[in-house]
């Protein structure tokens, strides 16, 4: 296990990498002058395209600049947004909670629900209730997030008034204590739900495949054989087995969650990165862009790297590999 | 009293295209402390059989009829509660697979004491893993092995873990289904002969299934053979197979290499097995046996008895042959 765990760190550190790298040539590739894009003007002047040719250091050989580049990123310097004219660090940083929060709960919720609504479509397999539940799963499923967020909005918050439109805080709300934790849960059930709602079909499939193969393993022929009741077989050994699969899909999941959740976020105007992602395209905001990828791509590699050492921990085969 | 007694045991696979006559009246005894290997080409029915007995068939899709005596009580008929005490305490099983005969996720010894906790509900955890390495030490395995998992193991120490498990609530009978089929010609002598030494200090009845004849020959006091469900032979195993009486168990044995070392070409049984969706009128070996003729077609040849205790199904026995030619 710790010879696993020390390959795994050392490859996730290697990813964070090359994320990096790519991410530098990114703005090489970018059409036009990176330069007069960061700049952001219709007219910069020249000591202003100088003052940046020389802090990104471009007058300088490439490899120099990715050195310096990475040296920036260690000091915690990603640039500095132009439409909003703030460090591209501090931006993320703001938005990154609301981003966890909902990505978290909204990942777990599903991930709990998806897997128990997955259990209990395996054990009652092929009855009513197992073909609604595969029905319904569909129905979500199909559905675009931000569709779904819409309507939710429309019938939850602007026809019944039962929750906010909006936000995360009212401002007319206390700002700590108690209140403010009830005011932020009270924003966050709206595109929590519907984030939740998309999700958990595929936990319910996959979970329910999952149970239905590992019930088919000669395993539970020899338990069922030692005369352990068919309640102690899935509690024990089914279980187990079966959530191993559904544990990779809740890594990969996270990891689109934190970059792909943009439009619920837009729809709820969610303080989140994700919604910060798509100001930054549509102002054409490269820095921010650029660090907003970077940051992406870290939590990805490190989301992964979290899942997979779980994953090793419960299932020891992998730890061989 | 036969320690175990099967009478008229069929069983059907329903399907859609019709029921598959997997085992077709079979009856057979099994005396206390005796050893049977069933054997017959893949396809034969032998497995099924022993799941039938286990009772670990699919009840929606598997019918089983006739009856299995076990102790005087009948297995087939047996409420769920009762058969759950007499499982793995009197009657516990070896299975093919034994690579994926326990969980992959959980460890050896760990598995091996819940079974045994099973039936030993007072047992602390002391007790449970010293029984647990008992039976491991009683099949030479490593203390070690309790705490490693299956993929850990060869496919022969797999082997034997799971002949320490099916030992580890002193079961009376043990149905070893392939048992030693999928491993290598030295490690399946080793371990049919630990099985043997076993079976002597622990008062074991064993059910030996396998299609591998000399399996047979080697470890088991009596044999059946089985062909498309039906029971071709059964008697005492040096008799059986020193002068078959059926020309089945004889193309059996000829397909085998002699475990003498006697040198002798391999001779295979042409033909295939039946369709067993079929209803057979005649012998079903009918189609592939070079001795049969109009009768075997048209008239099903019942069990008749050669010796006591040794009987074969067939209208022209091998031993009137060699007699009388
Ligand atoms: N679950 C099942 N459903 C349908 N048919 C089966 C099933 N298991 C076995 N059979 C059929 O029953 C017959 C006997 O199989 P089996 O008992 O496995 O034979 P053996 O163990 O002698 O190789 C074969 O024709 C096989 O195809
Ligand atoms: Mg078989």
């Amino acid at each position: 296990m710790k010879r696993y765990l020390l390959k795994r760190v050392t490859t996730g550190l290697l990813t964070v990498l090359i994320a990096i790298v790519l991410n530098f040539f990114l703005i090489h590739i970018a059409p036009g002058d990176p330069i007069r894009i960061m700049a952001g003007m219709d007219h910069p002047s020249s000591e202003q395209l100088e003052a940046l040719y020389v802090r990104y250091g471009l007058d300088k050989p490439l490899l120099v600049q990715l050195g310096q580049y990475i040296v920036n990123l260690l000091h915690g310097d990603f640039g500095t947004s132009y439409t909003y004219n703030k460090p591209v660090v501090s931006l993320i940083l703001e938005t990154m909670g609301p981003s966890i929060l909902l990505a978290l709960t909204s990942c777990v919720l599903a991930f709990v629900l998806g897997t128990l609504l997955g259990l209990f479509a395996a054990r009652h397999q092929g009855r009513w209730m197992d073909n609604l539940l595969s029905y319904v799963s569909y129905l979500f499923d199909s559905m675009p997030p931000f569709w779904l967020g819409l309507v939710a909005i429309l019938v939850f918050a602007s026809t019944l008034h039962w929750l906010p439109t909006s936000g995360m805080v009212n401002l007319r709300n206390p700002q700590q204590g108690f209140g403010y934790v009830l005011d932020v849960l009270t924003h966050l059930l709206l595109p929590c739900a519907t984030m939740t709602l998309i999700q958990i079909p595929q936990y319910l499939r996959l979970t329910r495949s999952s149970v239905t193969q590992v019930m088919q393993e000669d395993y539970i022929i020899t338990f069922r054989a030692t005369g352990m009741s068919e309640k102690t077989i899935f509690r024990r050994y089914v279980l187990k087995n079966a959530i191993l699969p559904t544990l990779t899909a809740f890594g990969i999941s996270l990891a689109y969650v934190v970059a792909g959740a943009a439009l619920v976020e837009i729809v709820y105007a969610w303080p989140g990165t994700g919604r910060l992602m798509l100001n930054a395209i549509n102002r054409r905001d490269y820095p921010l862009l650029m660090g907003i990828y970077l940051m992406i791509a870290i939590s990805v590699s490190v989301i992964t790297m979290i899942v997979d050492i779980l994953y090793a921990w419960l299932d020891p085969r992998i730890r061989l590999k | 009293m036969a320690l175990l007694e099967i009478r008229d045991l069929c069983v059907d696979y329903l399907m859609q295209e019709g029921s598959v006559h997997a085992v077709d009246h079979v009856s057979l005894t099994l005396e206390e402390g005796s050893s049977l290997g069933l054997v017959g080409e893949s396809g034969s029915g032998k497995s099924t059989l022993g799941m039938a007995i286990l009772r670990l068939l699919p009840e929606k899709t598997a019918r089983v009829t006739g009856s299995a005596v076990f102790q005087g009580e009948e297995l087939l008929t047996m409420p769920e509660s009762r058969l759950r005490q007499v499982r793995w305490q009197e009657l516990a099983a070896v299975f093919q697979k034994s690579m994926n005969a326990l969980s992959p996720v959980h460890r050896i010894g760990s598995q091996m004491a819940d079974v045994y906790r099973l039936h030993h509900p007072e047992a602390d955890k002391a007790a449970c893993r010293a029984r647990v390495l008992e039976v491991l030490r009683q099949v030479d395995l490593a203390e070690r092995v309790y705490k490693l998992y299956p993929h850990e193991l060869s496919g022969g120490m797999m082997q034997r873990v799971s002949i320490a498990l099916s030992l580890i609530n002193h079961p009376r009978l043990v149905i070893f289904d392939e048992a030693t089929t999928a491993l290598d010609v030295i490690t399946q002598g080793q371990i049919l002969k630990e099985i043997q030494r076993l079976e002597k200090d622990l008062g074991l009845t064993r059910m030996m299934i396998t299609h591998d004849i000399s399996v047979v020959a080697t470890s088991c006091t009596h044999v059946a053979v089985l062909y498309a469900g039906r029971l071709m032979e059964v008697g005492p195993a040096a008799s059986v197979l020193r002068s078959p009486a059926h020309p089945y168990t004889a193309g059996l044995m000829a397909a085998f290499p002699s475990l003498t070392g006697e040198k002798k070409p391999l001779q295979g049984i042409p033909g295939f097995l039946p369709d067993l969706t079929q209803t057979i009128p005649g012998c079903v070996f009918a189609p592939r046996c070079p001795y049969a003729t109009e009768a075997c077609r048209t008239a099903q040849p019942p069990l008749e008895s050669i010796e006591p205790g040794w009987q074969a199904a067939c209208h022209h026995r091998l031993r009137e042959v060699n007699n009388h030619g």
